[in-house]
């Protein structure tokens, strides 16, 4: 059986070293809603591979840096 | 409470007018006497009437509501920044009402929900002619399975919009 993963993020961090970017601007710079960022940044909603990437490049860093997986379980 | 969840509120609170419109206006018919037992045109063209009376009155809600969410953000814009010219009240509109990626799993995910409310109407209707039930019964069960699956949509969007989404 496949293993548990959780997907984690910095997005809040990342922010505040943006100048405290806001959730808005965040948002409207990856062109999604700010209810999305928000779902994001508490864990209820696991983005897809493009929207990580243009969150990864919203900050200038690599994807990694911002999103990492913990594995649940054996 | 973010733009989508009130969007979502609306829709739920015009499909119950809607739902208990229908309900008092065939009740009423009934008590009355109008209606004869197994009168299917009647039914028939009661529900055409309301499904039609939905459709109108879902577009002018949803105008409305877009209407007055706009005027609101505009408003806001300028207490917040006096100095904020039309292009960026625009934009702040536009950015609001964005439709992403989350929002369509969520719509696909409670539209899921909502044929499966719908279908289980669908066969518990057939189940009821089989059991020598009448057509009106039927066709009125199948008229509340679809209109409740449509609530159901709703209110599914609205809790994985509270406690969010994961693909899969």
């Amino acid at each position: 059986m496949a293993k548990k993963i959780v997907i984690t993020n910095e997005i809040r961090k990342f922010r505040f070293f943006a100048n405290e970017m806001t959730q808005q601007q965040l948002a409207e710079k990856v062109g999604v809603s700010r209810q999305t960022i928000i779902s994001i940044e508490a864990g209820k909603y696991s983005p897809s591979l493009e929207l990580a990437f243009r969150i990864a490049v919203a900050f200038e860093v690599k994807i990694n840096e911002i999103f990492d997986i913990e594995v649940k379980g054996d | 409470m973010s733009y989508q969840e009130k969007r979502t509120i609306v829709s739920i609170i015009s499909g119950l007018i809607i739902l208990s419109a229908y309900s008092l206006y065939t009740y009423g018919k009934y008590k009355s006497g109008v209606v004869i037992e197994g009168d299917l045109k009647f039914w028939a063209g009661a529900m055409l009437l309301f499904i039609a009376i939905g459709i109108v009155s879902t577009i002018i809600i949803q105008i409305v509501f877009h209407i007055l969410l706009s005027v609101t953000i505009a408003v806001k814009a300028k207490v917040n920044n006096e100095d904020c010219d039309d292009k960026e009240i625009e934009k702040s509109i536009q950015s609001e009402m964005v439709t992403d990626e989350m929002d369509k799993l969520i719509e696909l995910k409670s539209s899921m929900v909502g044929f499966i409310v719908a279908g289980i109407g669908f066969v518990l209707a057939l189940l009821l002619i089989f059991l020598d039930y009448s057509a009106v019964v039927m066709i009125n069960v199948m008229f509340a399975s679809f209109s409740l699956g449509s609530l159901f949509e709703g209110f599914t969007q609205l809790y994985f919009y509270r406690r969010g989404i994961k693909h899969g």
